[in-house]
């Protein structure tokens, strides 16, 4: 039986609440479990990044609970929920985000330096990494002479240098061009599989969608629809509209 | 890692923080520079009061100063002067009668304080022949002759072999007069004091008031300035009756003028960092919004705000303290070749600067003493500096940061 890494109850979120309100996420159960590979997806203004940031620590849902393993983040201080997102959990984003000045290597190790992990455990665990992305001969670039997809490929290996619980990956191919895209996607379903590492992409990329196993699809604030892939021809195993 | 993101960060936008480094180094040279000027006028000041004013010590029959009672002579002064000629660590003394008169010419009259010398004592202690400037500080025995200063030789309209008259009362508190003509002018670094200091030998003065062989003052010179305590502790404890005054206590003022030059030096100091410090922080502020994006994503990351401020205060600390160096090599290269060369004054205006008692020509000292004391200053206008562009960088909510 796979684990429950996220367990996420009746969350909602308005912006505005005094002027106009806008019902950014609306009553959203969400329950995740350990090695899933979802794309929750949805036109602009559904809802994705609002939920992905909530789920994320980066912003606190107005009611609802959010459970990540056995912890409700919404309960934690600032100062618990900075190092419980240090700890647990990976972020991709869309422009990358790499520290300009840092070579490949140190952005790489940027968040176990956080954590303060040994100089030792860090390069066994970043040359591992860098060998299965492909990225061993880049590792002392900065990433201005990276291409966007090798900058990426960067940004996953921070993401999961760590070990997180799981990574958030917001529009993580969006600049990306297709050969860049599918090979990124290809590490990190690799990844996903090799590491059981549980990924939840924001995305409108149908390349992204194809690839992932679950779909979750918010309309207005709400889930829309939530399908279960089998492989990756995108078979449906099993789905329901809510 | 905090330290080495900090000073690859100052170096983002190269010129802009070259700017400001220059700015930096350029402000704490010219801070340097005032320093230097001021403790190179504080010594010359001091060196003059030492070396042609008051020497290290003087010696007086206790009371002598309150009013300057010719009487009051000082005892002993054959066991006083053998043990001052036994001391190692006495270069040279003047022995001194001092009492308060007049002189008068045809152009008119002034109050003046006369000083009794010896010609090779006083050349030795206070430097009397080099204030000549015309004239000699040595004539005949027999002749009666003065050393008046500049100053006073202008007001009075006085010129080198002119007959001047001397009014004042003797030890009996009789009223005398004697014509003595004047052998000399003078001219030191103290103006006012010119004005009211004449001399005539010894002997001369003896005679007149009716000293016999007596003397009021001795004026001490030492080897070494630091011996000047121990020196009157040891005097003091041998002649218990006499007055021992170092120079310190002889010209508060000038100890005061030290001491506050000290404190006004600081102050201009702290005035150009306080300047600095705005461009500092202006640099600093465009540096954090710039990079808004990147530090909302370092928080989403994980960073904890406390690392977040002591990456900006790293950053302005860097960005400040890289200016040291630029400029204290500036200010000893330059302190250095004024302190070799002199510094000429005199464009300020001469009579101001003597009327304060300063020589025109300014000898700068690096005030090697001061550097910790400016470094703390820099480092805390560093840290004043970062306050409000981390106060902004913490306030960035990672989320809404990320959105831009």
């Amino acid at each position: 039986m796979e684990k429950t890494v996220i367990d996420a109850h009746n969350i909602s979120k308005t912006y505005n609440p005094d002027t106009i309100p806008v019902h950014a996420v609306n009553n959203v159960h969400l329950h995740l479990s350990s090695g899933e590979f979802v794309a929750l997806v949805g036109p602009s203004g559904s809802g994705k990044t609002t939920l992905l940031n909530m789920i994320g620590g980066l912003d606190r849902p107005d009611s609802g609970s959010i459970y990540i393993n056995d912890t409700d983040i919404t309960r934690l201080s600032h100062k618990e929920l900075v190092k419980f997102r240090l700890q647990n959990i990976g972020f991709v984003f869309q422009s990358y985000n790499l520290i300009p000045v840092l070579t490949a290597r140190e952005n790489a190790e940027f968040i176990m330096l956080l954590q303060g992990v040994s100089k030792e455990k860090r390069a066994e665990r970043i040359n591992t990494l860098f060998q299965q992305v492909g990225l061993n001969d880049k590792e002392d670039v900065r990433p201005a002479k990276l291409s966007g997809g090798q900058q990426q490929r960067v940004a996953v290996v921070r993401a999961l240098a760590s070990k997180p619980q799981f990574v958030l990956a917001d529009e993580p191919t969006a600049n990306l061009d297709t050969a860049s895209a599918s090979n990124l996607l290809d590490i990190m379903a690799r990844l996903n599989e090799e590491e059981n590492m549980t990924f939840i992409f924001s995305t409108h990329d149908q390349r992204v969608i194809d690839r992932a196993r679950r779909v979750i699809t918010l309309v207005d604030g709400e889930i829309f629809s939530d399908t279960k892939m089998t492989d990756k021809t995108g078979l449906l195993h099993s789905g329901n509209a809510l | 890692m905090i330290r080495s993101l900090a000073w690859r960060n100052i170096w983002r936008n190269k010129m802009r923080s070259m700017v400001i480094m220059l700015s930096v180094a350029a402000g704490l040279f010219a801070g340097i520079a005032v320093l230097a000027l001021y403790k190179g006028m504080m010594q010359s000041r001091v060196r003059t009061v030492i070396d042609s004013e008051t020497g290290h010590l003087q010696i007086h029959q206790a009371g002598f100063t309150s009013d300057y009672d010719p009487s009051l002579l000082i005892p002993e002064k054959k066991t006083l002067q053998d043990k001052l000629s036994g001391d190692k660590r006495i270069k040279a003394y003047a022995t001194r009668c001092i009492i308060t008169g007049m002189l008068s010419n045809a152009t008119g009259s002034a109050g003046v304080n006369i000083n009794g010398f010896n010609s090779s004592e006083e050349v030795a202690v206070s430097q009397l022949g080099d204030k000549i400037q015309e004239g000699n500080v040595r004539w005949e025995e027999s002749e009666k002759g003065i050393l008046v200063g500049r100053k006073l030789a202008m007001k009075m309209k006085l010129e080198k072999g002119n007959k001047i008259v001397l009014t004042l009362t003797d030890t009996a508190d009789n009223l005398i007069s004697s014509a003595f003509r004047i052998k000399g002018i003078y001219q030191s670094a103290n103006a006012p004091l010119d004005e009211i200091n004449i001399y005539v030998k010894n002997k001369d003065l003896q005679d007149l008031i009716g000293l016999e062989n007596g003397i009021h003052e001795i004026a001490i010179k030492l080897f070494e300035d630091e011996q000047v305590e121990s020196v009157k502790q040891d005097y003091q404890m041998m002649f218990p009756q006499l007055q021992i005054q170092t120079w310190k206590e002889i010209s508060p003022e000038t100890d005061l003028l030290v001491r506050t030059v000290d404190t006004y030096s600081y102050i201009i100091l702290v005035i150009i960092l306080i300047a600095l410090s705005f461009g500092i922080m202006n640099t600093m502020l465009m540096s954090v919004l710039e990079r808004k994006h990147e530090i909302g994503m370092m928080l989403a990351l994980g960073m904890s705000r406390n690392r977040l401020l002591l990456l900006i205060i790293l950053e302005s600390f860097f960005l400040t303290m890289a200016g040291i160096p630029v400029a204290v090599i500036a200010g000893l290269g330059a302190a250095g070749y004024y302190e070799k060369h002199g510094l000429d004054l005199s464009n300020m205006g001469t009579d101001l600067m003597e009327s304060f008692g300063f020589d025109t020509m300014i000898y700068p000292s690096f005030p090697t003493e001061k550097i910790t004391g400016i470094i703390v200053l820099v480092f805390i206008t560093a840290l004043v500096s970062s306050l409000l562009p981390a106060w902004k960088s913490l306030r960035l909510d990672p989320a809404e940061a990320l959105q831009k």
